[in-house]
């Protein structure tokens, strides 16, 4: 779910930028008011490096395939080191894999860092009282809503020269396509925390 | 007998107006040989960009669309770019995803395809490795400083 390179229009991939600049000033704000903050970093880098490696494995849904976002898991995990570790990642997938581009950086960057944040928030309502499912909604609810943020900006983003109704046909299988990873990942989220509140519960500061 | 000779006229004139009449709607054919480029888009999983949406833009004005078509169910488009020298710049997409490709014709010189060569499966993880390691690295390396800052305090 990563937009390349000239798929939207230059205005649209500078407004990107701004808008990825001012959530990272934001989460960067906040994560200098935590009281140790460096505490955290380990975590952060080991699951960029997840997500980092996640996009290379693919789930085939048929006809098409999906790849793993893992942006629920971040965001509960990380809280607002989400966004910096997701931006760290999508450049390293960037230059190193071509997925995504460089121009395209900060509209990916809201694409995953938005859904994230979200389920953060999702964890810290409801993780203490209903983990399981406040797991499952994070999880779940970060792939909705980055398919939507997705199909909203292509969607913003069309040439006058293409078929909006083929691109729409198109985008509503693309979404289609997404309802098992979208499930899986809630499963992987709720599996995750379930294993890590038995075994290394410090882990999960913000549950 | 004038009836008979009418008849006869009749039949005459039916037999030379009916292949005239099939002549004017003949077809022709004009062949000349042209220079195609031939593009084929897939995912990087491997599988065809059915009926993906293609845009062509010349050479002389990038910025305007010289062309557009629909690749067929393989992820196959083919199109015959006019005599201008230069870069071609096609790009082929499909819900958000595709690609920008551009093709440089000119000259007595055959067409070329700018394409990135694929990565393996190693070099891919060799990445994987090298990012992992300089992540952790660095974050075990702050989390060891902090605790030597924290034990000589």
């Amino acid at each position: 779910m990563h937009l390349p390179d000239g798929i939207v229009p230059v205005q649209m991939a500078l407004a990107g930028y701004g808008g990825a600049g001012l959530l990272a000033a934001v989460a960067l704000s906040r994560i200098k008011q935590m009281a140790d903050p460096s505490a955290a970093i380990p975590r952060a880098a080991m699951l960029t490096t997840v997500f980092f490696a996640a996009s290379l494995v693919a789930i085939p849904v048929p006809p098409a395939s999906v790849h793993l976002v893992l942006a629920g898991l971040l965001g509960v995990m990380l809280g607002w080191f989400a966004v910096p570790a997701i931006l760290v990642g999508l450049f390293l997938q960037a230059v190193l894999f071509g997925h995504g581009g460089l121009t395209t950086l900060g509209l990916n960057g809201l694409i995953l860092g938005l859904p994230a944040l979200l389920s953060f928030g999702i964890w810290q309502v409801g993780g203490t009282r209903w983990p399981d499912l406040a797991a499952l909604c994070a999880g779940c609810g970060a792939v909705l809503a980055a398919v939507a943020i997705f199909a909203g900006l292509v969607l913003a983003g069309l040439p006058v020269a293409l078929d909006p109704a083929a691109e729409r046909a198109a985008l509503q299988a693309f979404a289609l396509a997404h309802i098992p990873l979208m499930l899986a990942e809630g499963v992987i989220v709720v599996a995750v925390l379930r294993v890590l509140r038995r075994a290394a519960p410090y882990l999960l500061s913000y549950g | 007998m004038h009836r008979l000779a009418a008849c006869f006229g009749l039949v005459l004139t039916l037999g030379i107006s009916a292949p005239m009449a099939a002549h004017s709607h003949a077809a022709v054919i004009e062949v000349e040989t042209a220079q195609a480029i031939r593009l084929h888009a897939r995912y990087d999983t491997g599988a065809p960009m059915a009926h993906a949406q293609v845009i062509i833009y010349a050479p002389d004005a990038p910025t305007e669309v010289w062309g557009q078509g629909v690749a067929d169910r393989d992820g196959r488009f083919e199109f015959i770019p006019d005599a201008i020298a230069g870069a071609w710049a096609v790009q082929m997409r499909q819900a958000g995803h595709g690609v920008t490709t551009s093709v440089e014709i000119g000259g007595a010189a055959p067409a070329s395809l700018a394409r990135a060569p694929a990565q393996t499966w190693t070099q891919r993880a060799l990445m994987v490795a090298l990012v992992a390691w300089g992540a952790l690295g660095t974050g075990l390396y702050i989390r060891a400083r902090k605790g030597g800052s924290d034990a000589s305090a």
